[in-house]
């Protein structure tokens, strides 16, 4: 806590130097907030229309207006040094980068790899893309009410 | 900690008088409190740059196996509680909310209001683990684990589902996507009840809320990277 001579001295430079951070209402924060609640509403609602690859196109948009609103007035970045703001959109930038080239490697390779007769799996012959064979029918929820059907495609228990 | 060492070598300086007085949160390196201020910020900045990359792997991975098995991420989404996703959605959101207003109350000087919206951010991180733990013994019990591990017992599955043998690559994705967001709800309750006690020692005024406003930039990171998980495990079709 500062001493009164202290505070007299500061009150001298009348904050030239001091920070001035932009301070906005309580009621807008509630807004922003107000806004992030509906827009969840939305997300959840629209996963229950199918929309097939437009549901995730869908999902990311929205979650990218929410993360919008939150670094823009929750973080501060519309007030806010531009810098910090750069350093947020060139992280984005390299996030994006990353994405693309990883993702286009693996939605695409195979038809290099099968073009160059090559495969993901040398050991089984397994085509590209790759990753794992279904060995197992899938694992059923056990019907409602009926206790006593033989469990034949789960799993021992442990 | 670093800032009482600064304050006592500013106590020295201001022996030297000359009309040029330093605040006692002003360190000896800084030539003015705007300049230490825009100085924490990028550098935190630069951190929670830092901090996004990091989870963009976990992105990208998830990306990948989404990219090779849609069916299956979509079937195995169903045995996630929509209900408490989005419940600690909400919570979470209204946690950057009191975390804010916490900054704006440091910011005017009200020191009771900060202590106050920093113990409703605490109370929320708190009520986004609890949540998540419940979460996380029904993924055991219904023995949904990632990999190998992964041994789903008809019992515990939700009624009418089915989930793939291959799912266990979408366990393994949910449980490090959401366990590394969840240590940092951890760590961000740690930052948080620091920063309480430190207001409650008084340390911060309408002049000095730095650390303030850069622990409010974290939680507000770990509710950014929740935003894009609730949509992307939970709603999945």
């Amino acid at each position: 806590m500062s001493h009164p001579e202290h505070i007299a001295a500061d009150q001298e430079h009348e904050g030239q130097y001091d920070v001035h951070a932009h301070i906005s209402p309580v009621g807008f924060y509630v807004f922003i907030l107000g806004t992030l609640m509906i827009l969840t509403l939305l997300t959840v609602g629209v996963s229950y229309i199918h929309l097939g690859r437009l549901n995730l196109v869908v999902a990311v948009v929205i979650a990218s207006i929410k993360a919008a609103l939150v670094v823009t007035f929750f973080m501060h970045l519309k007030y806010d040094n531009k810098f910090n703001a750069l350093i947020l959109v060139v992280t984005l930038l390299f996030i994006g980068v990353f994405f693309a080239y990883v993702m286009n490697d693996t939605e695409h390779r195979a038809e290099i790899d099968l073009e160059q007769g090559g495969k993901i799996l040398p050991a089984t012959g397994a085509e590209a893309p790759g990753g794992f064979e279904h060995h197992h029918a899938p694992f059923r929820a056990k019907p409602a009410g009926d206790g006593h059907e033989p469990s034949h495609d789960a799993p021992a228990h442990h | 900690m670093s800032s009482a060492d600064a304050t006592a070598s500013a106590g020295h300086d201001d022996a030297h008088g000359g009309g040029h007085d330093h605040p006692k949160f002003l360190q000896h390196q800084f030539d003015t409190p705007a300049q230490q201020f825009d100085a924490a910020k990028i550098g935190m900045w630069a951190f929670l740059g830092q901090e996004l990359l990091f989870f963009s792997g976990l992105f990208v991975a998830y990306g990948i196996f989404r990219s090779w098995y849609p069916e299956m991420f979509s079937q195995a989404s169903h045995q996630l509680n929509r209900v408490m996703g989005a419940g600690n959605t909400i919570v979470l959101l209204f946690s950057s909310l009191t975390a804010a207003l916490a900054v704006r109350s440091a910011q005017t000087g009200n020191k009771a209001a900060t202590s106050r919206f920093l113990l409703i951010t605490i109370g929320c991180a708190f009520i986004f683990l609890i949540v998540k733990y419940f979460e996380y013994v029904h993924k055991f019990e219904a023995g949904l684990l990632p990999a190998h591990y992964f041994h789903p017992h008809r019992d515990h599955l939700v009624p009418g589902t089915a989930v793939p043998d291959n799912a266990g690559s979408f366990f393994a994705i949910y449980f490090m996507m959401t366990g590394v967001h969840g240590v940092h709800v951890l760590v961000g309750i740690g930052v948080l009840i620091w920063m309480w006690r430190r207001n409650e020692r008084g340390e911060f005024s309408a002049k000095y809320f730095t650390p303030i406003d850069l622990v409010a930039l974290y939680w507000h990171l770990v509710d950014l990277v929740w935003i894009y998980l609730f949509p992307l495990l939970y709603l999945i079709d």
